[in-house]
């Protein structure tokens, strides 16, 4: 069952790499978040762990609702038929995504992490999940798209400290809520102003600055 | 014993003051910033002083923890803080004549300075890793809204530039933490206060040294992002650059030492966990940042960016302090820590003066800045010399100190390299300098200084610099010896 969940979480990770509009990420990051939060609540019910369930359900409302209903209002007002830009092709992106699993996983069963009896099997998923996020980021050209590379790399990590120790410290967590919300508000905010001053999202475009 | 109303007035009176600039009227507002920022240096330094004259402050819970370090960092925000909004005035009012802004603008930047000034000051006092690490998360945040408050294109690009890098280096950081919270997993369980700073310092000889190892790297990687070491310095120059002026001077004189800061929390346990083999990587990232800086401080066109640069070698020869360690490199460290951020945020008020007055930052169009303003002109070229290292002024002081360590430590290579970079940026920086300084000003500029504000600001930290370039007063060598000592790993 849990192998099944995490590779949901994969799927999705990978499917950003492959979308054709800007528009198309939100609803598969929503995705992606809803199922992190699927794997906090399983964790909750075998283990009973009261702040495991409040990460679920904090998951649930912040990262799979509001995270990207901001998202979606920002690609509202830039345009939603905005088509993505990719530095390699589709095909060499889908590669370099399979290439970065295998890594994932070899370097995991490598460093002898140790984990959680019911969050182990998250423990690879999770790995390469924050180099999937670090590649969407790189491979991207638009700048909206490296805010939800970023995300992905949030939800990697929330995944790695799940699978290690059921999570930090509630408040810690709490903490970490409140600056994924800022930061994708700052990251709507700055994609706006971007927008409306280069008429693009593209970040070939800022190349102004250097030396 | 203090108790812990002075620590929420320090945090509350930021907060406070943001949001009534935002909504009272900005005549209003502008005075009473400058008052409660007054204020909080006040607070700031009765709660320093309590620091390193009784004892550490703890509360709530232990959530709170203020020892030397912290006290030191506290101190520095306060008094940056304080001269960044007297000079801020100034500032804003020549951008608002000169309608580079809209006036109902000033009071967001009135509000995100007032925050991000609250944010650096939550980052000191706290106690808990975690909470350290949402803290400096929320100072890039605020900042980057700052650095973008221009909305030109080279401003817009620089605060992305920043939030992106800032976050995902954050996020490696973040990793860093979850495994330093694993190595003391097998000690404490999976309890809230096991990653509380000090739970982890006293433990620090029982913890997994490869757990604290990894945690480590991940940690100086992250949070060296944010502090400008090289090679992750890239965002620095740009988001500096770009930033009102009076922000530049709190981005360069405090928020890299706070990043350094989370560093050298977590350096003193894993130190101590690894007896003393941490050292090393802070000795080469120092070196690196120092060896970086010299090629584009030779090629500089941009005054701020050459300014930005000089704050990537600073960092990193703080951070070579503290890797060469021992009492004396700690020392000068800590010494340099407090010289820098002075010099360095007189050095942007300065350049925002000539700025405004120039209306370019390049320097080859700056030129008889002592002529134009005889005020501004000569600290200018005094904070210069400062900066440079350059004897009497305070930087000669520290960089000094280290340089003894150095050789005393029987790090000779290291240092010697540090000696070779620091004169080769002396002769870069000051062939620039000293070409804007003097010469004639062009015949159209006006002389006389920008506004009043923006020029009282600029005494207060050339006291600090000329002052204890000739006399570090004895109560201020205790202070440093204090902070010294609390990056040794001493109990204090």
């Amino acid at each position: 069952m849990e192998q099944w969940i995490a590779m949901l979480l994969l799927i999705s990770a990978i499917w950003l790499l492959q979308i054709r509009k800007i528009s198309d990420s939100v609803p598969i990051l929503a995705f992606q978040s809803f199922v992190l939060a699927l794997t906090a609540g399983a964790m909750w019910y075998e283990t009973k762990l009261s702040h495991l369930l409040i990460a679920a359900l904090l998951t649930l409302v912040v990262k799979a609702m509001i995270i990207p209903a901001i998202l979606h209002y920002t690609i509202k007002k830039i345009d939603v038929h905005r088509q993505v830009e990719r530095v390699t092709s589709k095909y060499t992106s889908l590669l370099m995504a399979i290439i970065l699993t295998v890594a994932g996983f070899y370097v995991t069963s490598r460093l002898h992490l140790p984990s959680t009896k019911f969050g182990e099997p998250y423990l690879p998923v999770s790995i390469t999940l924050v180099f999937l996020g670090a590649f969407i980021m790189i491979d991207h050209k638009k700048a909206l798209m490296q805010g939800i590379g970023l995300i992905t790399i949030e939800n990697g990590l929330f995944l790695v400290a799940q699978s290690i120790s059921y999570g930090m410290p509630m408040m810690v967590e709490l903490g970490i809520f409140f600056d994924m919300l800022v930061t994708v508000v700052i990251i709507g905010i700055l994609s706006l102003r971007i927008h409306s001053t280069f008429e693009s999202l593209n970040i070939e475009k800022m190349s102004n600055l250097k030396g | 014993m203090i108790d812990m109303g002075e620590v929420s007035l320090l945090l509350i009176i930021p907060l406070v003051t943001a949001v009534l600039c935002w909504k009272i009227n900005i005549r209003i507002g502008e005075k009473l910033q400058i008052v409660t920022a007054l204020l909080n240096v006040f607070v700031g330094l009765f709660i320093a002083n309590n620091v390193f004259f009784h004892a550490p402050i703890t509360g709530w819970h232990r959530l709170i923890y203020i020892d030397a370090l912290s006290a030191f960092n506290v101190m520095l925000i306060v008094l940056i803080g304080f001269v960044a909004s007297l000079y801020s005035v100034g500032y804003m009012h020549h951008e608002v004549a000169e309608n580079i802004i809209d006036a109902h603008k000033v009071r967001h930047y009135y509000l995100w300075f007032h925050l991000f000034l609250g944010t650096m000051l939550a980052v000191s006092v706290v106690n808990n890793l975690g909470f350290l690490w949402v803290g400096i998360e929320l100072t890039t945040l605020v900042s980057a809204l700052l650095v973008a408050f221009y909305r030109k294109g080279t401003s817009l690009e620089a605060a992305w530039k920043y939030l992106i890098m800032g976050s995902v280096g954050i996020a490696f950081a973040l990793l860093g933490i979850i495994f330093l919270y694993l190595s003391g997993m097998d000690l404490f369980g999976e309890s809230a206060d096991s990653l509380n700073w000090t739970v982890l310092h006293q433990a620090a000889k029982q913890l997994n040294p490869q757990w604290t190892l990894i945690a480590f790297i991940f940690v100086l990687v992250g949070f060296g992002t944010k502090a400008g070491l090289a090679p992750m310095h890239f965002w620095l120059p740009d988001a500096h650059s770009q930033a009102p002026s009076p922000v530049s001077a709190v981005l360069s004189g405090v928020l890299l030492n706070t990043a350094l800061y989370g560093i050298f929390r977590i350096y003193t346990i894993v130190n101590t966990t690894l007896d003393g083999k941490a050292a090393p990587y802070l000795i080469f990232f120092g070196l690196l940042s120092i060896a970086i800086t010299v090629p584009f401080m030779l090629v500089q066109h941009d005054l701020k960016r050459m300014l930005a640069y000089s704050s990537v070698e600073h960092i990193g020869i703080i951070t070579l302090g503290v890797g060469i360690g021992g009492a004396l490199g700690l020392y000068g460290a800590v010494l340099h820590m407090f010289h820098h951020s002075m010099a360095k945020s007189l050095l942007f008020f300065t350049a925002g003066n000539i700025n405004q007055k120039y209306h370019s930052k390049r320097m080859d169009r700056i030129s008889g800045v002592i002529k134009a303003m005889p005020i501004t002109g000569s600290i200018f070229l005094i904070a210069a010399f400062a900066i440079t290292g350059t004897p009497p002024f305070n930087i000669f002081v520290s960089e000094f100190t280290i340089m003894r360590a150095g050789f005393q430590s029987g790090h000779l290579v290291a240092t010697v390299l540090f000696l070779l970079f620091v004169v080769l940026i002396f002769s870069g920086m000051m062939y620039y300098v000293v070409r804007m300084a003097f010469g004639e000003a062009p015949a159209k500029l006006e002389k006389k200084e920008i506004d009043r504000w923006s020029t009282i600001a600029l005494f207060l930290p050339l006291i600090a610099v000329v002052v204890f370039g000739l006399y570090v007063p004895p109560f201020f060598q205790e202070i440093i010896q204090q902070v010294a000592f609390v990056l040794q790993g001493g109990k204090s």
